[in-house]
């Protein structure tokens, strides 16, 4: 077998593209990331088979029940009284404010219903019970 | 007036941006593994204004109740969660105009009243859906 004498060709690969590249990518994560503003309560939230993506993360405002039946709204301890008060005041900033409701699995449905009723006092109507989505298997 | 005359050497300005990628990908990588994705998910429902309460007939309604011990009473007939939408469908077979209305004891967990609501909600039919409590002490809401 004769072997040709081979010409190497000169292998580069082009990096000057590589920081707008990079540059692009931490713009795209620095504009999707929506910084969490509380700790909230820890809850074990139930889980529903129709359980929906809500697409607007910014105009969330969520809700905390323990399952001690502890209420929480922006990390403050509060009644359902305070819930109406609190909302009343996000919906006038941000009149398309979504409440989510974070309530654990375990808690009694008369504290919902009490902060449901506070919503409804306060006109925030459009509100989402954070669910989860089923484990498989 | 020092440089008349004087050939300037013209230096080459360089900005070194080899190590320009470096950096980027170092923040993205901070950006990355910082980043939770706020998932949020769940059911939605629109509630009523108070006041505006539609008063509607009895027969008109899809009545399902939560007792206390998490048990589900479709009308008067204890059902199990999966029996719920083939029942709610044929219900609005008959008529589809009817209110599917989910009655909670107020000391019910939560997770069965969601567990109905999800299972009311797979109906794609079933658009009006009402939510409404049972006091311990003066029965009926």
């Amino acid at each position: 077998m004769r072997i040709k004498a081979k010409r190497k060709p000169k292998a580069t690969i082009p990096t000057a593209s590589m920081s707008d590249i990079a540059f692009l990518l931490i713009i795209f994560f620095m504009l999707t990331t929506v910084f969490r503003k509380e700790t909230g309560l820890k809850v074990v939230l139930p889980q529903a088979r129709m359980t929906e993506r809500i697409r607007k993360s910014r105009d969330i405002a969520n809700i905390y029940i323990d399952k001690d039946e502890r209420i929480s709204v922006d990390d403050k301890l509060v009644t359902p009284e305070h819930v109406k008060m609190a909302f009343k005041i996000k919906l006038k900033e941000n009149p398309s404010v979504l409440a989510q409701l974070k309530a654990d699995k375990r808690v009694r449905y008369g504290v919902v219903n009490d902060v449901l009723d506070a919503l409804r006092d306060a006109r925030a109507f459009r509100i989402i019970f954070a669910t989860e989505y089923p484990r498989k298997g | 007036m020092p440089i008349i005359g004087k050939r300037e050497r013209v230096e080459e300005v360089e900005i070194p941006t080899a190590s320009m990628a470096d950096i980027a990908f170092l923040l993205i990588i901070f950006f990355m593994t910082t980043t939770v994705f706020a998932r949020d998910k769940g059911l939605k429902l629109v509630l009523p204004e108070k006041g505006q309460e539609v008063k509607v007939a009895s027969k008109k309604l899809i009545k399902i109740a939560v007792n206390p011990a998490g048990e589900i009473y479709f009308g008067d007939e204890l059902v199990q969660p999966n029996q719920i939408p083939e029942r709610v469908k044929r219900k609005l077979q008959e008529d589809p105009k009817m209110v599917v209305l989910i009655r909670t004891h107020e000391n019910a967990p939560y997770e069965r009243m969601i567990e109905v609501l999800d299972q009311v909600k797979s109906v794609p039919e079933a658009k009006r859906i009402s939510l409404s409590i049972i006091r311990a002490e003066t029965q009926g809401g």
